[in-house]
């Protein structure tokens, strides 16, 4: 019983990725990782449905001033340019970061003390 | 400096009664638990009704704050921060209740409310443990209340936050003008509920939840009093049917959430192991655990500790999924958490106030258990039991480990990320452990408590087994290869598990339904889990993209369809779907697409219309919810994965679109959505006489190679022309592909130039990127979760019934 719930936490473990930086997502091209960067909104953001409605290709930048960019093999999320921070899982395939998926942190208007502050004066 | 200022209109004597009111159910619980503390020490019935009394009176604060805030936001008192941030004059009434559980107040309150009321009902019911439980419960209201007082202690430590604060004094506001202003009120609006909660299912989704978490505490305080008060056993008989109660009402809970996520998220399912999902299931778990270990108990008179700490354990994990949900722990990996009040402390101290009280009395009383070791034989039910609550355990653990990485990285500094794929790390666990569990279900109630004959039990479990492996082999047969073993295992032991329960009813209980509580809630198990099964394993993408030019492996670009307003009639799982329109309601613009069948003659009938809906939601970005048309065999599940929205509604007259900016050099391609545009070079020799310009005038033309989709060339000249220092564009226009092009700059230093491309506005193309799955038999799930249902109420009225004649 003890061995199994120790073999289900370690499986557990064994399964968990890591958030990395890019270099170490480079640094180690067969394994997944999450990484979390910035939208860098100078550089194009590609989405051509008509072509391929499972690719958008953007750029993303981490705190180490890294950047990469990232092919996404899904639709284009709604509302992507508003997200401040962008979680990407996938792994480095050819210089370019291919994601199989994406977490987005928006400034949700729910939490953020300023954008509360702005709803407020836009309703007066 | 606030203070002076005389404000028009506002109401302050509501928060003043609230805050009183916070602070008189604080108190009374407090005292109501003093009370009923010496009551159970010194079994003197002065103390009975010195402690009810102060518990009715919390009681009644409770229910009179909750009365309260509804009269608030029922009248728009937006001078409160509570109401401001939750409700809006806009919103229809029946989302009232809504309103007061979306924030972390509210939902405490409504916690808060079920406690009292159980705690009446407790008073009620209970006789000889009035005193006991009671005395916990109000422990732990004492600790609920403290969330909603809202004061600062020690400089900067917060006590909860309080629902009535008013909203010129959130600190958010602190530097904003209109405090100064004495009639903000008449210009403030309200914040209103969140759109995507603006839904029946928030309704009533929470108060279940609540409820069920409300009631996974009384088999806690039956326990907790029970060994404070040296009962170590007599505590289990009379808190079997509560545990029952509230393993029915929490998995109600979970189940409505699932129906929830399957009708208005379009994540695709109704299960997505969501850390929040996962927290209140985990709960569940050990609370069915719990509830079997208790059973034994009342036949064998083992299981003492295995009792003790499986009933603790469940409210300590409702308490500590609390604190993951409250405390922003969880942050961007569930769409469910709560953002951070600042009471992670006063939410650390809940939990680990409950949980050492739970090892404590475990400790000291750990010596004084009489734990007999039977050894347990093979042929007696109770040995299966055990083993069924073991494997529910070791579930509970890997998802409670799993859906913990985020604190673990806090504790120990780690950068652990979930799995890559989720879902399969914790399929990988919990399908085998489902499988047991329900193999276990299918041979457990055919035998007899102590000791049973085994030929006689695998005699009548002979029939059960042998339809489910023909079935199992009917599937093969068809599916054949396609399908990995361990959907075979746990086809057959879903089958097994109901076969052999409806086999009990029938040949056992002779039918007799009241007494058939717990088969046809193990029946209602099996199917969920054979749903589940078949939904998930057998679910189809049928939303195929046509138009796509082949990316290779890595990117399989097949599972969204496109579809164009009114020109596409594409085939999709044998039908043919055309995007109709797109229409605006509320903050919903629904996209009708209309499916249609062709008949034998090769028309093509009208079936059905599904309308995936597009949520504006401002607070939370625009959110996709999903329509599904239901057979009875299947679903088509649709949603949206991508439109695209017309910025701003332009209202203008002019035909372009807003015209984008191209820089380019010689070379340089430019994308529009019909063509490509080629900078081949500048033409200095411009025939000025023959284009209207003056001798003195400069011009330069940009030629341009304009090539369609389908690789027909046009070309373009747009001039660049400056006369007496001033310059202009003469524009060139292309009118088969609608596009007007001005040659607007010329940068000497870079060799570069400007272009500025306007598109007719017709240019632009409505479509629609959807995504569609078929999930086959979903509602053999929906049928066991009503069977879980009614099963558990029948065995609850059982038990509650049998424990009353006991009693008598």
């Amino acid at each position: 019983m003890i061995a199994a719930a120790l073999a289900a936490i370690y499986s557990t473990f064994a399964d968990s990725s890591t958030y990395a930086s890019i270099a170490e997502a480079k640094a180690d091209p067969s394994k997944t990782f999450h990484v979390v960067g910035k939208l860098m909104k100078d550089l194009p953001q590609i989405y051509d449905p008509q072509t391929n409605p499972n690719l958008f290709s953007f750029h993303i930048k981490d705190n180490k001033g890294e950047s990469v960019r990232v092919l996404l093999n899904k639709a284009k999320p709604q509302d992507f340019e508003q997200s401040e921070q962008i979680v990407v899982i996938g792994k480095i395939v050819n210089q370019d970061f291919i994601a199989n998926d994406i977490l987005m942190k928006c400034p949700s208007k729910y939490s953020n003390e300023e954008a509360k502050a702005k709803a407020l004066q836009g309703s007066m | 400096m606030q203070d002076s200022i005389q404000y028009i209109g506002e109401q302050p004597l509501f928060g003043i009664i609230g805050n009183l009111l916070i602070a008189i159910a604080f108190s009374c619980a407090m005292v109501a638990a003093i009370g009923y503390f010496y009551w159970m020490r010194s079994g003197d019935i002065i103390w009975k009704k010195f402690s009810r009394s102060f518990f009715y009176i919390h009681t009644l604060s409770i229910v009179s704050i909750f009365i309260l805030l509804m009269y608030l936001i029922l009248n728009h008192r937006f001078e409160y921060h509570y109401v401001w941030e939750h409700s809006n004059e806009e919103m229809p009434l029946k989302y009232i209740f809504a309103c007061i559980w979306e924030g972390q107040e509210g939902s405490f309150l409504l916690w808060l409310f079920w406690h009292a009321i159980i705690g009446l009902l407790v008073i009620y019911r209970t006789k000889t443990w009035e005193a006991g439980v009671m005395m916990v419960l109000s422990l732990i209201q004492i600790f609920l209340s403290s969330m909603l007082l809202g004061i600062i202690i020690w400089g900067d430590q917060k006590i909860g936050t309080n629902p009535f604060g008013l909203l010129r004094n959130d600190p958010s506001f602190a530097n904003l003008p209109f405090i100064k202003m004495p009639d903000y009120l008449q210009h403030i609006k309200g914040n209103g509920l969140n759109p995507l909660l603006q839904n029946y299912w928030m309704t009533i989704h929470p108060p279940t939840l609540f409820l069920g978490f409300a009631l996974t505490a009384i088999p806690f305080c039956f326990a907790i009093s029970g060994f404070i008060q040296k009962k170590y056993t007599e505590w289990i008989v009379p808190a079997i049917s509560w545990t029952f109660t509230a393993v029915l009402v929490l998995g109600i809970g979970i189940l409505m959430g699932a129906a929830w996520a399957y009708e208005s998220l379009s994540f695709g399912g109704f299960w997505a192991w969501d850390p929040v999902e996962n927290a209140s299931l985990v709960p569940w778990m050990t609370l069915v655990a719990a509830a079997h270990v208790m059973l034994i108990y009342k036949s064998r008179k083992t299981t003492v500790l295995s009792s003790f700490i499986l009933a603790t354990i469940s409210f300590v994990l409702v308490v500590y999924s609390t604190f993951l949900t409250r405390s922003g722990i969880l942050g961007d990996t569930s769409v469910h958490a709560f953002t951070d009040l600042g009471m992670n402390l006063q939410l650390e101290v809940f939990l680990f106030f409950f949980l050492g009280l739970m090892i404590f009395q475990l400790i000291k009383n750990f010596n004084k258990l009489n734990l007999s070791n039977v050894e347990e034989s093979f042929s007696s039910r109770e040995f299966w039991m055990f083993v069924g609550v073991l494997l529910l355990i070791i579930g509970a653990i890997q998802i409670t480990f799993q859906t913990s990485l985020p604190v673990i990285n806090k504790l120990f500094n780690t950068k652990l990320a979930p799995a890559a794929d989720v879902i399969d790390s914790y399929n990988k666990w919990q399908l085998p452990i489902a499988a047991l569990l329900l193999l276990l279900i299918a041979i457990t109630q055919f035998f007899n408590y102590k000791n049973s004959d085994i030929k006689n039990v695998s005699r009548k479990l002979l029939i059960p087994a042998l339809l489910s492996f023909a079935l199992v082999l009917i599937s093969y047969c068809t599916l054949g290869n396609n399908y990995r073993l361990h959907y075979y295992i746990l086809l057959f032991s879903a089958c097994f598990a109901a076969l052999a329960n409806t086999h009990y009813i029938i040949n056992v209980l002779k039918g007799k339904i009241k007494f058939s509580g717990s088969s046809v809630a193990h029946i209602g198990f099996a199917l969920i889990m054979l749903g589940a099964l078949i939904s998930n394993s057998r679910k189809e993408t049928i939303s195929q993209n046509f138009k796509n030019i082949n990316l290779g492996k890595d990117f399989p670009n097949s599972e969204n369809i496109m579809i164009e307003n009114r020109i596409d009639t594409l085939p999709m799982g044998g039908y043919y779907v055309v995007y109709e329109q797109a229409r605006k309601e509320g903050y919903n613009l629904y996209y009708d697409v209309a499916y249609f069948n062709q008949n034998l003659n090769g028309e093509k009938e009208k079936a059905f219309t599904l309308s995936p809906i597009l949520q504006l939601n401002e607070r939370m970005g625009n959110v996709a919810e999903p329509s599904t048309k239901r057979f009875w065999n299947k679903d088509i599940y649709t949603h949206l994965t991508y439109v695209e929205l017309n910025e701003k509604e332009d209202k203008s007259n002019d035909p372009y679109q807003t015209a984008k900016e191209a820089i380019m050099a010689i070379g340089d391609t430019f994308i529009t959505s019909n063509s490509f545009v080629i900078l081949q070079g500048l033409n200095k020799n411009i025939d000025k006489a023959k284009l209207n310009l003056n001798e003195q005038d400069l011009a330069v033309g940009a030629k341009l190679m304009i090539e369609n989709v389908n690789r027909v060339k046009f070309n373009a000249e747009p001039l660049f022309v400056i006369r007496d220092f001033m310059s202009y564009s003469q524009e060139a226009m292309v009118d088969s592909l609608g596009l007007k092009i001005a040659f607007s700059k010329i940068d000497p230093q870079s060799g570069k130039i400007t272009l500025n491309i306007s598109e007719l506005k017709s240019n632009k193309k409505d479509f629609i990127i959807m995504k569609a799955i078929v999930f086959p038999y979903i509602n053999i799930l929906w049928l066991g979760c009503i069977l879980l249902i009614v099963g558990s109420i029948i065995a609850i009225r059982q038990r509650i019934k049998l424990t009353s004649k006991n009693l008598e």
